[in-house]
């Protein structure tokens, strides 16, 4: 099969679509458990990463969509803007799976930087647009206002913000769904796998 | 179970609203300010959506939506209040900390913008049934597929957060460390979620089978359990909406010409 259509294939299929509220819902466990523990990250990406190792970056951008749309319907609607941030996560751990690049932990750390990166990419615009470039997190804020302080432009004050909110989240999270994902059975992840040659019995 | 919803079931005239209207509401409060009037307009519907949750009884349940906005908003008039590039004339000193009128007039903007968008939202967020809001959208165009999937967020996630409690208790009862260092507490994260994570998974597999069962992918047109009732009311608030968008728009449009 080819190896360039296999990156992006995914069958919308039951199983796949019934992993986007599982995915959903794993967002909003990781970030209340993070909460209890008093953990100084979000972790709230858990389970859209989980939906892209699993399914790929399809299913990985829907999950991310549909998490933000419905945190934005239900409790914050500022969520709404930030869908497109996860929409770009889902697509490159999704993209970063299939492509075999993520084999163990060193991988995986260096796929949550280039997650970080695309993160920060999409959400710097976002934040400047809607806070003149902060994030409401305290030590990114104070970089922010270092930078503003220095005479630097808002927008690298603002990326500089970004990085250091989402490089050490961002690494956490994909280690964090790499290691479950590793420990899955196989007759879950198979559920997932497109492209594959199933065989039939009847 | 905890839902995770902020909708709060009353009796009300915008309670029984349709929610598309108060989307199209949502879309006017950004689109005509984005368009034409600026912050006069901001202001202008930041009054109405609170005159409307008032008329909801839903105000005080803002709060929990505006909190958060409101401490970064805080922290957006100090921080460009102070070193905002631009800054020339002061507005006020306190000491040796000096405010400058452009940068908190560039945070007036700001909060006006947040303010606004958070309170056209509050409406529909506390004022629709989530599964309500889904169907209105199923019935708009969205496939159903992707409603069931929205749907079953809702119910979903406090089944969730109970399987998270048995499991909290379960790991604790084995003498899990979950306070103390921030060392412990990292350690404590995996055994934590890890369950609950394996336990969603499983059951995802067994709701899919269940749905299949049940003709989840026929492709019969699919119909409603409710019928809808089209009011006269949702109407002429929509045509009220629309015809303020669209007197926005021409507003916009002369400002080109001219």
């Amino acid at each position: 099969m080819n190896e360039k259509k296999n990156l992006w294939s995914f069958q919308l299929n039951t199983a796949s679509l019934v992993l986007i509220p599982a995915a959903v819902g794993i967002n909003y466990i990781g970030k209340l458990f993070a909460g209890l523990l008093k953990l100084p990250l979000w972790l709230d990406s858990i389970g859209t990463m989980l939906a892209a190792f699993l399914a790929g970056p399809v299913v990985g951008a829907l999950s991310g969509l549909i998490n933000n749309v419905i945190y934005g319907l239900t409790m914050d609607p500022i969520s709404f803007v930030y869908a497109l941030t996860n929409v770009g996560i889902g697509i490159a751990v999704g993209l970063l799976a299939r492509s075999g690049k993520i084999r163990g932990v060193k991988s995986a750390i260096l796929g949550g930087v280039v997650v970080a990166l695309v993160a920060v990419v999409i959400s710097t615009p976002l934040n400047m647009i809607f806070w003149g470039g902060q994030t409401g997190n305290v030590w990114g804020d104070a970089v922010y206002a270092w930078c503003v302080a220095q005479g630097m432009p808002a927008l690298v004050g603002s990326a500089l913000d970004e990085v250091v909110v989402d490089l050490p989240d961002k690494i956490a999270t994909i280690l964090i769904a790499y290691g479950i994902f590793r420990g899955l059975p196989k007759k879950l992840t198979l559920l997932y796998q497109s492209g594959e040659k199933v065989e039939s019995l009847d | 179970m905890k839902e995770i919803s902020l909708y709060e079931e009353k009796d009300t005239p915008i309670h029984a609203l349709d929610p598309l209207t108060k989307i199209l509401y949502i879309l006017a409060a950004i689109l005509v300010p984005a368009l034409y009037g600026g912050r006069t307009a901001m202001a202008a519907f930041i009054a109405a959506s609170i005159a409307v949750l008032l008329a909801g009884r839903v105000l005080r349940r803002t709060l929990p939506i505006l909190s958060f906005s409101f401490i970064v908003l805080i922290t957006v008039v100090i921080i460009q209040g102070l070193f905002r590039a631009g800054n020339t004339t002061v507005a006020f000193a306190l000491g040796p900390v000096v405010f400058y009128r452009e940068g908190l007039s560039f945070a007036l903007g700001i909060g006006l913008n947040v303010v606004n968008i958070l309170l056209s939202f509050s409406i529909l967020v506390l004022t629709t049934r989530p599964s309500d809001l889904v169907e209105a959208m199923v019935r708009l165009g969205l496939s159903p597929k992707l409603g069931y999937v929205l749907a079953s967020v809702f119910q979903i996630i406090p089944q969730m957060t109970a399987t998270m409690g048995t499991i909290t208790d379960a790991q604790r009862s084995r003498g899990m460390e979950t306070e103390g260092s921030l060392l412990v507490r990292i350690k404590a994260f995996l055994p934590l979620i890890a369950p609950v994570v394996m336990n969603s998974l499983i059951t995802t597999k067994e709701r899919a089978i269940a749905l299949e069962v049940r003709g989840f992918d026929s492709r019969r047109e699919k119909t409603f359990l409710r019928e809808r009732k089209a009011r006269g009311r949702d109407k002429a608030v929509n045509a009220l909406l629309a015809v303020l968008i669209v007197l926005a728009l021409i507003g916009r449009v002369t400002i080109w010409l001219t």
